[in-house]
């Protein structure tokens, strides 16, 4: 029975990197332009997408195509915070919410007319390959993205601790009025804060080919998860979202082992409840602009 | 309007206009919290589920005329805002948004899992009794149009009697800046319940008419995203927070779904409506957040003369009302 709940916990955990990285971009970007970004599922679509078609037409391992998947999404992130964003800053609720959300069904809708909805898999040598630790089987490619995603969420802490433009991410975050007083370019900070969020996706991405099918709306498993882990995390809090997004993909794993396997959104969806019912204004509740 | 049905027999004429009222009755309930209160729901698909399901229950376990079903299913969606509004409204802004998809998305689930109960995934058809109007069944499409448009009525009626009474006035209030509203002695909690009670009851009564329609139900068609997302969308495209705002979102947007459907040939290209959909949204987010409403009454006053005010922003028709100067 321990085994058995270890396992679970063990995979949890490993799948919990992704959540963490998807996280960490919806609240780097919510800390900064203070958007709430609904299509960041959808980048890390785009990301499994290209990792996808690297493996296919030019047999490119998909762990190796990281190195094109975070620029071109970093890139993407640079246009989107440029031409998008940057039009329905301090508008409001309304015009945030929907744009973003209309930029993710679109996103969804043309890859679904590009790609049709086939699951599209990448087979490479260690898909199937596991370690063993003990009584416990770790699944290969899910242990290399969860160390890619815990390095790449050092890294990232790394840069807003140590850098300039990270520091000068952090006071945006902290008080945008008083950190352009104080001589920080905001249209520099916000594109890249956005570029850096799409990256985190994008890799995400890349590192779930190995072992996750792609299709037009996988974005959607991850992004309700980012949701719900950024609220436990607080949000803008990039440690918060790292620690609530491990949360998630354990509870999620407990919730599949113990209550069903159709049951993770469920699960998802309780502690969403639960958050909001018992702490709302530890989390988020309290603190509106 | 009313003597259409009488001149046009096209079945796919008056299907379309049909889901016009339709869309533009759940987009005017939608309306009610979402744009007078701004409270941007993405899970009135609950609602339109709950008011399908009941009346289907209540038809298929007990022989209940929709009629009253239709009503039941208008109350359990009311009743059921009262615990998921408690939770939601807990949250502002986009995170508000977010919850209700979840609770929209719980319900499915759930009835997905009532195998017994409600046919679970796999749904039922709605038995055909043939053209019996006390069971809500006709034999022609022109008797749905009618309902549909009585529907839409009705929704207009309850959104000019909310904006015209105190409640319409404390809704704006609380839509522009909640702190002040309540620091002007608005009791915004009360005031947010009692909208999203009345627009969960407007959304069940669409989703009995909409399975009565289509004779059909499942839990993926009941509480289908679609629905959450074309609520907003036809008042947001048409003019949030206005009355006519989603019957012009809906006239626009229907029957042009419509038409690209039919061009294209169905479900070869499935995702092309929500595509249309979303680029849609995005232009009129970034040219004219305040919807397409403001901009054909300010045409209309170019070419009538300069007497009338220039078109003015969401709930602009209230704003001046709103005793909130100080």
């Amino acid at each position: 029975m321990t085994a058995v709940v270890a396992q679970a916990v063990v995979n949890g955990l490993l799948i919990g990197g992704i959540y963490a990285l998807v996280s960490i971009g919806v609240t780097l970007i919510f800390g900064v332009v203070k958007i709430v970004n609904f299509a960041q599922g959808e980048f890390v679509m785009i990301g499994m997408y290209i990792s996808y078609w690297l493996a296919t037409l030019i047999r490119l391992d998909p762990l190796a195509s990281l190195a094109v998947s975070m620029p071109a999404l970093f890139v993407c992130g640079v246009f989107f915070q440029k031409f998008l964003l940057r039009r329905v800053l301090g508008l409001g609720d309304m015009p945030q919410i929907f744009l973003t959300f209309a930029i993710s069904l679109l996103l969804m809708n043309v890859a679904l007319l590009l790609f049709t909805a086939d699951y599209r898999t990448v087979q490479t040598g260690y898909t199937f390959a596991s370690l063993r630790l003990g009584p416990l089987y770790l699944s290969v490619p899910r242990v290399i993205a969860f160390a890619v995603a815990m390095l790449l969420s050092a890294a990232l802490e790394i840069f807003l601790r140590t850098t300039d433009l990270g520091k000068a991410m952090r006071a945006a975050a902290q008080n945008r009025d008083v950190a352009m007083l104080m001589g920080v370019n905001p249209d520099r900070v916000f594109s890249v804060a956005v570029g850096l969020a799409l990256a985190l996706a994008g890799a995400a991405g890349s590192l779930l080919m190995p072992f996750y099918p792609a299709y037009p709306t996988v974005g959607q498993q991850f992004v309700l998860f980012a949701f719900v882990a950024v609220v436990l995390g607080t949000l803008g809090n990039v440690r918060g979202a790292l620690i609530a997004g491990l949360m998630m993909g354990m509870a999620e794993s407990l919730g599949v082992q113990f209550v069903g396997a159709d049951s993770g959104l469920i699960v998802v969806f309780a502690m969403l409840l639960v958050t909001l019912a018992v702490r709302p204004g530890g989390l988020y509740g309290g603190q509106t602009r | 309007m009313v003597a259409l049905p009488l001149a046009v027999s096209n079945a796919f004429a008056l299907d379309i206009c049909i889901r016009v009222f339709l869309f533009a009755f759940i987009g005017a309930a939608w309306n009610l919290l979402g744009g007078y209160a701004q409270q941007l729901s993405l899970g009135h698909a609950a609602y339109f589920g709950l008011g399908a399901y009941t009346s289907t229950l209540l038809l298929i376990r007990a022989g209940i005329s929709p009629w009253i079903g239709m009503i039941a299913g208008g109350v359990v969606a009311a009743l059921a805002s009262l615990p998921i509004g408690a939770l939601c409204f807990r949250l502002r802004g986009p995170y508000f948004a977010i919850a209700t998809i979840g609770t929209a998305q719980a319900l499915m689930l759930l009835f997905l899992k009532f195998r017994d109960f409600a046919w679970g995934a796999v749904g039922t058809t709605i038995p055909n009794l043939g053209n019996s109007p006390l069971m809500m069944q006709f034999a022609g499409k022109a008797a749905y149009y009618y309902l549909a448009l009585g529907l839409l009525a009705a929704g207009l009626a309850v959104t000019y009697w909310v904006e015209r009474s105190w409640l319409g006035y404390y809704l704006v209030a609380v839509g522009e800046d909640q702190h002040a509203a309540e620091a002007v002695g608005v009791n915004v909690p009360r005031i947010k319940r009692d909208i999203y009670l009345v627009s969960a009851f407007l959304t069940g009564l669409a989703g009995t008419f909409y399975v009565q329609y289509i004779y059909f139900i499942d839990p993926n068609t009941a509480f289908s995203f679609n629905v959450s997302v074309e609520a907003a969308l036809v008042s947001i495209v048409g003019g949030i927070g206005t009355p006519w705002g989603p019957v012009l979102g809906s006239a626009l947007l229907e029957p042009a779904s419509a038409l690209l459907q039919s061009w294209l040939g169905g479900g070869a290209h499935a995702g092309v409506q929500l595509a249309l959909y979303s680029v849609i949204l995005i232009a009129v987010i970034l040219w004219r957040p305040t919807g397409l409403l403001g901009a054909v009454t300010e045409v209309y006053a170019r070419i009538i003369g300069p007497a009338r005010p220039p078109a003015s922003p969401a709930g602009g028709a209230l704003r001046k009302g709103v005793p909130l100067d100080g």
